[in-house]
């Protein structure tokens, strides 16, 4: 049985304005909280992505201080390695322009090189031989020049010729 | 004049007050400053990666450069690590003398560098080029290998006896660990 003629009005709790406000602030809260947590994801990131990029310089820092020291290592070995074949030639030239410089009329029976000076021994049919033909060109390479003759029962001298190129060698001589 | 205000609206209107402070506060307390950080936080960001960029293009660098110089000085690196076999070296140059022998100097003020060996050879007067052709060849051998002052020469007959030191080159352990280390290092870093 009915008693009125209308229908009855839905009733909610909330009334259409409120719904509309809740509805208004609901949308701006979840965009202002999205974007808080997007930045806060983002400093996160950052904070990894630096953190990796430091490990990574200070990797490459020292592969590449331990490359310059193996570097200057290796220059260093070369370095050393050059001098010693540079030192080789030279002696290899010395020895031969010390042979070629005695003249086939003296024969040397001993010689000592050293490093700054020459000692020969050897037999020369006279003095005027030896002068010309060996002291000579041995006076023009040394700075000074010693040599001492001892006659021989065949009538040739030996002769023992002491060669220095500086006065260091001459005390290193004389304590000999 | 009477003003009828329903309740339900001023409740609306006090409650949108307040989340409307809260928002300006919010904004302005939190999102704001979050975002400045994050616009510097981005350009450091990029001027690390260039920076970055930078040492791995100098890293790139040295490597080729280390890669070269190893490369062409393989010879004098090998030849440094290759331990002395008096044997072997009898063997190898025996063939500029008639005869040749060595024998190791022992002494304690030697250097960690190298040892010093006392050589002695015998050749024939008319092959004196003999000598030379071994020291020329010393410097193509498999060690590093220096004849030292004095030489000694004297004539026997038709031979010619010759007495002189030589210094064999070697790395030390100490260096050559250090070395090892550091050449196992830049494949470490490599990307």
């Amino acid at each position: 049985m009915k008693y009125s003629y209308i229908t009855p009005r839905k009733k909610s709790l909330l009334t259409k304005e409120a719904v509309l406000i809740l509805t208004f602030f609901s949308i701006s809260f979840f965009l202002l909280f999205s974007t808080y947590a997007f930045l806060l994801f983002k400093e996160y990131r950052f904070q990894k992505e630096l953190q990796s990029i430091y490990d990574k310089k200070a990797e490459l820092k020292t592969s590449i201080a331990n490359m310059k020291a193996s570097i200057a290592f290796i220059e260093e070995e070369a370095a050393l390695a050059n001098k010693v074949y540079t030192t080789n030639s030279v002696l290899k030239d010395s020895i031969a322009n010390l042979f070629d410089l005695v003249p086939d009329r003296i024969t040397l029976s001993k010689a000592k090189i050293l490093k700054n000076g020459l000692i020969l021994y050897g037999i020369t049919p006279n003095k005027d031989v030896y002068a010309y033909m060996l002291e000579a060109p041995l006076r023009s390479i040394f700075a000074k020049t010693h040599t001492s003759f001892y006659q021989l029962p065949n009538g040739w001298l030996k002769f023992v010729s002491t060669n220095y190129l500086d006065n260091e060698f001459e005390d290193f001589i004389n304590e000999d | 004049m009477k003003i009828s205000f329903p309740r339900h609206i001023l409740y609306l209107t006090l409650f949108s007050i307040f989340m409307i402070i809260f928002t300006i506060w919010f904004a302005m307390d939190k999102l704001i400053p979050m975002g400045k950080e994050y616009r510097k936080n981005h350009i450091k960001l990029k001027k690390e990666k260039i920076d970055l960029a930078r040492y791995q293009d100098f890293y790139d660098k040295t490597l080729k450069h280390f890669n070269q110089t190893k490369a062409k000085n393989r010879h004098i690196i090998e030849a440094l690590e290759n331990r002395f076999d008096p044997t072997r070296f009898k063997t190898k140059y025996g063939k500029y003398f008639i005869d040749l022998s060595l024998s190791k100097i022992s002494d304690a003020n030697q250097s960690k560098w190298y040892e010093i060996y006392e050589v002695q050879t015998t050749s024939k007067i008319k092959s004196p080029t003999n000598f030379y052709n071994f020291l020329e060849a010393l410097n193509k051998s498999e060690w590093i290998i220096g004849v030292t002052f004095p030489i000694d020469f004297t004539r026997e007959g038709e031979l010619i006896h010759s007495s002189f030191k030589m210094q064999v080159y070697k790395k030390s352990d100490e260096t050559n660990s250090t070395a090892n280390e550091n050449s196992k290092k830049p494949a470490k870093g490599k990307s």
